[in-house]
């Protein structure tokens, strides 16, 4: 066995370590054939538990099946496996931000049972933010194997993201830019190459294991002027669709957490309203992809009453599911609910003007879908990739460009954090790379600390002290207990200069009588953003280092401003 | 040629911790080898230098760490020389005697060190009392000397020298050096024995060079005791 292991070690094999940029290319494919995988498994067991509750769905009870997956999930995300809940998308890019891509391994199949479980049983949530997840786990744990560093495992993160987009929607580009736009938010030659590597294994396994089939099956369109500029419409009211679900999303999970009861009840509660819903409306029910398909194609049949009844009723299963405690993805509802808002738009407009020459109603329910996904993810983009990819079609890429920018820019002016980003920018855990606020995460105190301070004791006479004065580079003085150690206070020489030239001063005063003892100090633990801000309402140029009563060392802008520069030379390049 | 982290750490002018963590997060140019990590200075060198760093190797940052060391007032004074019995009637005669005294200066370099010594004496006097002037010129960055010196005139008649206390001097101390930092040394040392009036008494008698160098090389004992 002792013969064995070191082979174990992946590190060591040399054969990796000929080029870092090949290693990482090589471990792409890897990468992204394993979420490829996953998302190939999120698919076929939903499709096969739908299937299999399908006999149960005609008795009154059905209404329940959401109700129990909910809590089946919650049961199983809080007590057997001990995850958070929510939906994955910002997990991955808070470890991104804060860890560099750290994170652990069972995070690769919790979040695909919990959402199976969810959306099978008929809860409105999407499929895609669960095997994100998934992909980035397996990205991240992959990198550990083969001790990369942070940046690699960032990358293999990313390159996780993407393979499991690419894989679910047969839709490479989009999953490329989703990784970037979304996940990490950095665009360099570096990170690209892996990236692109995974999303064509990722569509390449889900291709060999599925079929090369579209989600959405090409049709052709005439799309002409007025379509372009129905989309402008469009585009706005695609991002009030988008506040609205981000509204309701975050108010029924504010709601939620006020009541009281444990999780998995409320996810049932959740559950079973989605469901009595679903007796009535049963295309609410599930991820939607069956009738987004209708919508396309220009099959779906209820008037435009109905339709925008369903619209909202998608929309409110959507924030019950997820706001709730079901466990899934925005992606999918957010498709469904944008087709049935461009096939609504449309049948409204045919109905104000009956003789338009204006496209069928399938095209709209396209464009409908870039809107919502551009207005909640803010990621415009995405929002054209996917739907140019899933739909096959690139003849209706102007309005689609027209109606993704003006649904971001609507959705930005209203809620300037997307749905992914509210939370980690409200806690200050959005660290874009090459940013002012990664620069200063990076630095700590301890690496800023300035060591060449004499230390004086509190009953050193004036006299002894304007001695050290002399030897010392520095303006200031901490003031130690010569026999515990103990942080005293310290000594500012812009404070005690006057009685320096004062020789009748120098036996009659000591340290302990000119020493400032209420000094604001720092934590070698504390956040650089707040220390700079306490520097900056205090208006102080530096500050004493202290940490269990013991002087550590000096901080000051000086230093950090040196420092900064170096920083942000090597992060942005 | 390999370094290690706590000399890349000092070429590039940040802490150890910073250079781990930037490795840690894959941004210095390393190789690694299981838990062995190797850096080439040539591959550093090249990235600092894309990056608009600084890279200095750490031989070149010794050489520049060593400051010439300060030299004592004895040694100093023993290469300015000790003069007798110059003969001046007025501060411009004094100062043109005592440049025409410093040893190992060229003719024209006399008359330029005479005339900056006498923009000196215009700006303000050095005649710092008790019959006691410094003589040195403004800047000493213009002095050709490269190290420094310190040439003792005893004139023969005192000369007002518009002194503090107006007394006349009846001994210069032609101070020349090559930067401030030895400049203020030396002064500050002059000064301090000057302070002392058994010294200037003893000044009064014109002792002879060996008896004055060994005087100085007492008092400078007592001063480095104290602490100057």
């Amino acid at each position: 066995m002792d013969r064995i292991k070191p082979w174990l070690k992946l590190t060591r094999w040399r054969f990796f370590r000929l080029d870092d940029r090949l290693l990482l290319i090589l471990i792409a494919v890897i990468v992204g054939n394993c979420s490829g995988l996953s998302a190939v498994a999120l698919n076929t067991s939903i499709d096969a538990m739908v299937e299999w509750l399908q006999p149960l769905r005609h008795y009154w009870w059905a209404f329940l099946l959401p109700a129990a997956g909910a809590a089946a999930s919650s049961i199983f995300l809080e007590k057997i496996v001990r995850e958070g809940a929510g939906h994955g998308v910002p997990e991955v890019i808070y470890a991104v931000s804060r860890y560099g891509g750290l994170l652990r391994f069972r995070s690769s199949f919790t979040r695909l049972i919990s959402s199976c479980l969810t959306i099978g049983s008929g809860g409105s949530a999407g499929p895609e933010a669960p095997v994100v997840i998934s992909g980035a786990a397996i990205g991240s744990t992959i990198a550990r194997k083969f001790g990369l560093n942070e940046r690699q495992r960032v990358t293999l993160v990313g390159c996780g993201a993407a393979g499991a987009i690419s894989a679910i929607f047969n839709a490479p580009i989009a999953g490329m830019v989703f990784a970037v736009e979304v996940i990490l938010g950095e665009w360099t030659t570096l990170n690209i190459i892996p990236i692109a590597i995974a999303a064509v294994s990722g569509t390449e396994i889900s291709r060999i294991l599925m079929g090369n089939r579209i989600a959405f099956t090409h049709q052709v369109f005439n799309i002409d002027f007025i379509d372009i500029a129905a989309s402008v419409g469009l585009g706005i009211l695609a991002a009030a669709a988008s506040i609205l679900l981000t509204r309701l999303l975050r108010g029924m999970s504010s709601l939620c957490s006020r009541t009281g009861g444990p999780t998995w009840l409320r996810a049932a509660l959740g559950g079973c309203v989605v469901g009595a819903m679903g007796l009535a409306l049963p295309d609410v029910l599930g991820e939607g992809y069956h009738t987004t398909r209708l919508m396309i194609h220009g099959l779906y049949a209820p008037g435009v009453t109905l339709v925008f009844i369903l619209l909202m009723a998608k929309i409110l299963a959507t924030s019950l599911t997820l706001g709730w405690g079901g466990s899934g993805g925005i992606f999918a509802p957010c498709l469904a609910i944008g087709s049935i808002l461009g096939l609504t738009f449309q049948r409204a407009l045919m109905a104000l003007w009956p003789g338009a020459n204006m496209a069928s109603e399938g095209c709209f329910a396209l464009l409908g879908m870039a809107g919502l996904i551009s207005g909640m993810l803010q990621a415009p983009l995405t929002g054209i990739f996917l739907i140019v990819e899933i739909t096959g079609g690139w003849e209706v890429i102007l309005p689609l460009i027209i109606i993704s920018v003006i649904s971001t820019t609507v959705c930005h002016y209203f809620e300037p954090a997307s749905f992914y980003l509210k939370e980690l920018i409200d806690h200050g855990h959005l660290l874009r790379p090459g940013t002012d606020a990664r620069v200063l995460t990076d630095l700590s105190v301890p690496e800023l600390l300035e060591k060449d301070c004499i230390v004086v004791s509190p009953t050193m006479r004036l006299g002894e002290f304007v001695d050290i004065v002399k030897i010392s580079h520095r303006n200031y003085f901490p003031v130690e207990d010569p026999e515990t150690g103990e942080f005293l206070g310290m000594v500012y020489l812009d404070d005690v200069r006057p009685y320096l030239f004062n020789p009748a001063m120098y036996d009659a005063v000591v340290i302990e009588e000119i020493m400032d003892t209420d000094v604001e100090t720092v934590h070698p633990d504390d956040d650089l953003p707040d220390v700079l801000r306490r520097m900056d309402e205090k208006r102080l140029f530096s500050m004493p280092v202290v940490s269990n009563n013991r002087f550590r060392g000096m901080i000051s802008k000086a230093t950090l401003l040196d420092r900064y520069r170096r920083e942000l030379a090597v992060q942005t390049s | 040629m390999q370094l290690t982290i706590s000399e890349i750490a000092k070429c590039l002018g940040v802490p150890e911790r910073t250079v781990r963590r930037w490795i840690r997060q894959g941004r210095l140019p390393v190789q690694r080898i299981g838990e062995e990590y190797s850096f080439s200075q040539a591959a550093l060198e090249r990235w600092a230098r894309e990056r608009n760093l600084s890279f200095f190797p750490p031989r070149v940052d010794r050489a520049s760490q060593q400051t010439p060391e300060l030299e004592d007032l004895q040694t100093v004074m023993r290469r300015g020389g000790v003069f007798y019995e110059l003969a001046a009637d007025d501060l411009r005669s004094a100062l043109r005697a005592a440049a025409d005294s410093i040893p190992g200066l060229e003719t024209a370099e006399r008359e330029d060190l005479y005339q900056r010594l006498l923009a000196r004496e215009q700006l303000a006097s050095t005649g710092i009392g008790k019959g006691v002037a410094i003589p040195h010129p403004r800047n000493p960055s213009g002095n050709t000397t490269k190290r420094s010196l310190i040439t003792t005139c005893f004139l023969k008649n005192p000369v007002d020298f518009n002194a503090v206390d107006q007394q006349p001097v009846f001994v210069m101390f032609v101070l020349l050096s090559p930067s401030v930092k030895t400049h203020l040394h030396l002064l500050s040392r002059l000064t301090y024995c000057v302070r002392d009036d058994d010294f200037v008494a003893f000044l009064k008698t014109r002792p002879a060079p060996a008896d004055f160098f060994e005087r100085i090389a007492r008092l400078e004992e007592q001063l480095v005791s104290a602490g100057y």
